[in-house]
């Protein structure tokens, strides 16, 4: 039973469609028929997790550190392994740590001779629960579709493992999906697969703008499966989550690059050292032609690197010319007792004769110098071209082969022939002896260069087909000028002009507006000349019209961002009354619960004078005389009562008004206007306390009729909002006590709210929520990252945030 | 070909929403675009309302545009001038650049009908050049050509297209791209990069899955339905 579980979380099979999740993801790549037997390849990667369950605890417990392995064998042994793997990662809730488990120790503890077969008889030989972890864990991690912000990844992965990501795929514009800490817990089905993401608390620390459904969505599904994974037999089906829409790609795969050699897909009569570098042939050496052993990484290669690139030290190659050693690469079905190049879907260089063989032509081709004991032999595969490069003790040998790795997952592969020979692969482990990063620079400088030459296809941008009907281009003035010419580019700025003057509209930045605008302008009539009033006029009135739209929004902002919600509320009422009313009020009850909030700010705000006066007063009385101190007590008593007896009086709606600025300021009783003056301004120019009093209750009574107006409100947004909005009463100082209660009170949340508004109000006049140009930006950066996951190569070079974004 | 990759609406913006770009990071590529494209006051005025510090010295943006202009109004005397005064080694170290400053000129003497300072312009400054490179000596037999037209209708697009505004517009481009390199600025507004790379992404994207794609004059998305229509 326990065995079985295992199977089905790492290959979808059909009785367990939550776990289908892989072939769902996979499906960027099954335009290639030929990753299924990759899956079935997976099978020996999946042995390996089981035969491992300690690691996982290792990773669990000791993460950040390697010498706690000692630790976590202890641990494990205590807690019969399986389950408290389990249950660790459950409690902790932290599946990203569990990837880390791939550290170098786990290799430790395999046999460095593992026949096929062990991993069953470790399976048996653990009964009770021992794949649990496998089955439980990558549902979860798979499910949880949580966003994480790529820097974040970046930093915190590579605290554990074996090796950093190597420099040159720093170059990869998709570097953030690229993974070293190479943990079994999952067959390594490349580029696919290993979807999982980032330990919530990573990523719960900074929440993008609106993620709090996202993150509510993912948890109860892994809690359930967590708690599921405790019944160490449960079958798969009552973790019923429903599988995920086909169409779902995680926002933030994790592809894995190879480590190591794989113990289980590699021939037998090789082995593999402890550490994973090394293959050494043991036994008698192949005779004939046809016969050889060969091995592959433990991972297939992800095009997202652009260009990847290894290095293999002949250890020993005795026999001279004879050895035939072959380094290249190979897809998971090329058969393990063929050299790499002599198969399809296989390609190799071979120290013998110094060919390179692309697996379609028996006699290789001419390729670079034989290699022998010592040599370092450099092998690289550019996705952006499709071919293949060697190096030769850090000298370059030149491009060969084409179509190398289109449409196969395609994994390092090494192949050997004779008894003791040997080779140490470097993955990245320490420095490559050639200069891989400047390869890299260049190929990418190319590349993108290429895509700059793009033209910009203004009917694409738009989206019309590139067939798109010639009428609809009325959109777009000038129809009359040539193609290609230096006017037809000024044609083209018109867009990108207006994609700048709409993003400056829409955040509200006024005077850029207004400067761009008539510069636009100004430009537009000196450039064509005459003849284009018509255009002119019809643009300087739909400015004024977006520039009527803008005053009133920035001054809704600038409310909300002041904290005067009143003044928001009056005038959205005023200009845009359908925005309050959207959602059954939900707008307007956002409002309300940061006027309460403000309030309490106020409260809090007023309370701090007090006790800063206090203690000057305190300060005071080492110098006065007692008499004075005891004056002054007896005053601020005095005042307290008038002031609780006054605040009573009057209805919190009247108060609203009047409570924003003159508890702000305890001295500017003048500035408070209005039918309230009269009754609040000679108590409180005479004391803060008084005014700290007045607010708390303005603050109170106001809670209280929010929490009366929206009492019948069922909906759950409107009561999970309300009571974190109560939540802050708690708190003296809502802003110092930090923590959700501080980002509820911040000015973040001003911030928060004021985007919000802004957007309700955009969207209420027929506009989208974004800018189009922040959604041209996530737009395009969408594209290439689906791009790299498909296997174009061209994306890796396609660095947005270093093209874009970099100063 | 293999089936497409669908993706679906949802999915796809549930990505776009997840993916991490801050409005800083857009409002710097607003003024990069600014920056480049000369829009002085605007990056002045965008500076204090976005609190960031524009990249060059932002006189330089409106002595670029002083050129720019000196250009397109036909005043080429004065935009080598301003260039020179601008940073002397723009012109030294680029002579394609020089030489398409003097064929500007040729051509405005020639829009103006002062048929012997052209002839004479172009024996004394304008042919020595030619000897030096292929290229210049053909542009300038092409310029040359518009005097046996003499601007009549019948003259070949090719050479008529000399005396077009375009012409001043792209000579104004080359000298501008070469005082934003000198300022070590992309000659191009990283926003035209960016739309560029979308333009390639989706066209290559296209070929291997539909995804919803974006209708960037109204912000919001077209979902690749039309595409089916296509065999």
């Amino acid at each position: 039973m326990a065995s079985r579980q295992t199977r089905s979380a790492s290959i979808p099979i059909p009785a367990n469609p939550a776990r289908n999740i892989e072939s769902v993801i996979a499906i960027p790549f099954s335009t290639n028929p030929a990753t299924r037997p990759r899956l079935v390849s997976s099978g020996s990667t999946r042995a390996a997790v089981a035969s491992s369950p300690e690691r996982a605890i290792t990773g669990r417990m000791a993460a950040p550190v390697s010498p706690v392995r000692t630790l976590s064998g202890g641990y494990a042994a205590a807690l019969n392994r399986g389950p408290p793997t389990q249950s660790t990662i459950t409690t902790m809730f932290e599946p990203r740590v569990i990837r880390a488990t791939g550290s170098p120790g786990h290799i430790t503890e395999s046999p460095v001779c593992v026949p096929i077969s062990v991993p069953h008889t470790r399976r048996t030989s653990v009964p009770r629960v021992p794949s649990v972890s496998t089955t439980s864990i990558p549902p979860s991690v798979l499910r949880s579709t949580i966003p994480l912000p790529t820097a974040q990844t970046a930093s915190v992965a590579p605290q554990f493992p074996p090796f950093q990501r190597p420099a040159y795929l720093e170059q990869s514009s998709l570097r953030d999906l690229l993974y070293t800490d190479a943990p079994p817990l999952r067959p390594s089905n490349p580029l696919t697969s290993e979807l999982a993401h980032h330990g919530q608390a990573s990523w719960a620390s900074t929440p993008p703008p609106a993620p709090y459904p996202y993150l509510r969505r993912e948890q109860s599904p892994s809690g359930d499966t967590d708690e599921d994974s405790t019944a160490s037999p449960s079958p798969p089906s009552t973790r019923g989550t429903p599988a995920p829409a086909p169409s779902t790609l995680l926002t933030h795969p994790v592809l894995r690059l190879p480590t190591r050699w794989n113990e289980q897909d590699r021939h037998p009569s090789l082995t593999v050292s402890s550490d994973g570098r090394e293959l050494t042939f043991f036994g008698p050496s192949c005779i004939g032609e046809r016969d050889s052993a060969a091995a592959r990484a433990n991972n297939p290669i992800p095009p997202a690197c652009g260009i990847y690139y290894y290095e293999v030290e002949i250890v020993q190659k005795p026999g001279g010319n004879k050895g035939h050693i072959s380094i290249g690469f190979a897809s998971p079905e090329v058969r393990l007792s063929r050299l790499p190049g002599w198969e399809k879907h296989s390609w190799g260089y071979h120290a013998d004769d110094g060919c390179a063989f692309d697996g379609h032509h028996k006699d290789g081709q001419t390729y670079g110098p034989t290699f022998d004991t010592g040599d370092v032999i450099g092998c690289g595969i550019d996705f952006s071209q499709n071919r293949v490069f060697y190096t030769k003790n850090g000298a370059f040998l030149g491009m060969v082969f084409d179509n190398v790795g289109k449409g196969v997952d395609i994994y390092p592969s090494i192949g050997l022939r004779q008894s003791t020979e040997s080779i140490r692969v470097n993955f990245g482990h320490s420095p490559f002896k050639y200069a891989i990063d400047d390869h890299v620079h260049a190929q990418r400088n190319n590349v993108w260069a290429n895509i700059q030459s793009t033209q910009i296809d203004w009917d694409l941008l738009n989206g019309k087909g590139a067939s798109a009907d010639d009428e609809e281009k009325t959109v777009t003035p000038k129809v009359s000028i040539p193609k290609g010419g230096a006017l037809e580019e000024e044609r083209m700025k018109a867009p990108v002009r207006q994609l700048v003057l709409s993003y400056l509209a829409h955040h509200g930045y006024a005077k850029t507006a207004r400067a761009f605008q008539a510069q636009c302008d100004d430009s537009n009539s000196r450039a064509s000349g005459s003849g284009e009033h018509a255009m002119d006029t019809d643009r300087r009135m739909s400015s004024l019209d977006a520039e009527f739209d803008l005053r009133t929004r920035i001054d809704v902002i600038n409310s909300v961002l002041k904290g005067d919600v009143d003044t928001a509320i009056a005038l959205t009422r005023e200009h845009h009354p359908v925005v309050l009313e959207r959602e059954q009020g939900l707008m307007l009850f956002k409002l309300r619960c940061r006027k309460f909030v403000e309030l309490i700010l106020d409260a809090s705000d007023a309370l701090k004078r007090v006790q800063a006066e206090q203690a000057a007063t305190e300060e005071q009385e080492r110098w006065d005389v007692k008499e004075r101190e005891r004056e002054a007590y007896e005053e601020q008593d005095g005042m307290d009562g008038l002031g609780a007896m006054d605040v009573d009086d009057p209805s919190p709606e009247e108060l609203v008004d009047a409570t924003v600025s003159p508890a702000l300021s305890t001295h500017t009783s003048s500035t408070v206007t209005g039918d309230n003056t009269h009754r609040y301004s000679p108590h409180r120019s005479i004391t803060p306390s008084l005014a700290a009093k007045e607010a708390l209750h303005t603050a109170i009574e106001y809670g209280q009729k929010l929490e009366a107006d929206y009492k019948t409100d069922g909906r759950p947004d409107v009561r999970s909002h309300l009571k974190r909005t109560f939540g802050v009463v708690a708190y003296a100082d809502p802003i110092a006590a930090g923590g959700e209660v501080a980002e509820m009170a911040g000015q973040e949340a001003r911030a928060r709210l004021a985007n919000e508004l802004n957007q309700a109000i955009l969207e209420s006049q027929g506009k989208p929520a974004h800018p189009a140009l922040e959604t041209l930006y996530r737009q395009t950066a969408a594209v290439v990252v689906q791009l790299g996951l498909l296997g174009v190569g061209q994306a890796a070079f396609a660095d947005m945030s270093k093209e874009f974004l970099d100063a | 070909m293999s089936p497409k990759t669908i993706i679906r609406q949802e999915e796809w913006e549930r990505r776009l929403h997840d993916l991490q770009v801050s409005k800083n990071d857009l409002n710097r590529l607003v003024m990069d675009y600014l920056v480049i494209e000369g829009f002085k006051s605007a990056a002045e005025e965008f500076s204090h309302e976005a609190g960031l510090a524009a990249p060059v010295d932002l006189d330089s943006i409106e002595s670029r545009m002083n050129i720019r202009e000196a250009l397109q109004r036909g005043d080429v005397t004065d935009a080598i001038t301003r260039v020179n005064d601008l940073n002397p080694e723009i012109l030294d170290t680029n002579p394609a650049l020089y030489f398409r400053l003097q064929q500007q000129k040729l051509i405005e003497f020639i829009r103006q009908g002062k048929i012997a300072e052209a002839l004479e312009f172009a024996q004394e400054e304008l042919a020595p050049r030619g000897e030096e490179s292929p290229e210049f000596l053909a542009e300038l037999e092409k310029t040359m050509a518009l005097l046996a037209f003499e601007s009549s209708p019948a003259a070949p697009p090719a050479i008529a297209e000399l005396l077009s505004p375009a012409q001043r517009l792209k000579t104004a481009g080359e000298v501008n791209a070469a005082i934003l390199e000198s300022l070590s600025q992309g000659k191009d507004a990283k926003l035209v990069g960016l739309l560029k790379l979308l333009c390639w992404g989706e066209t290559m994207l296209d070929e291997r899955a539909e995804f919803p794609k974006l209708d960037l004059s109204a912000g919001t998305f077209t979902q690749s339905s039309a595409q089916n229509k296509q065999p």
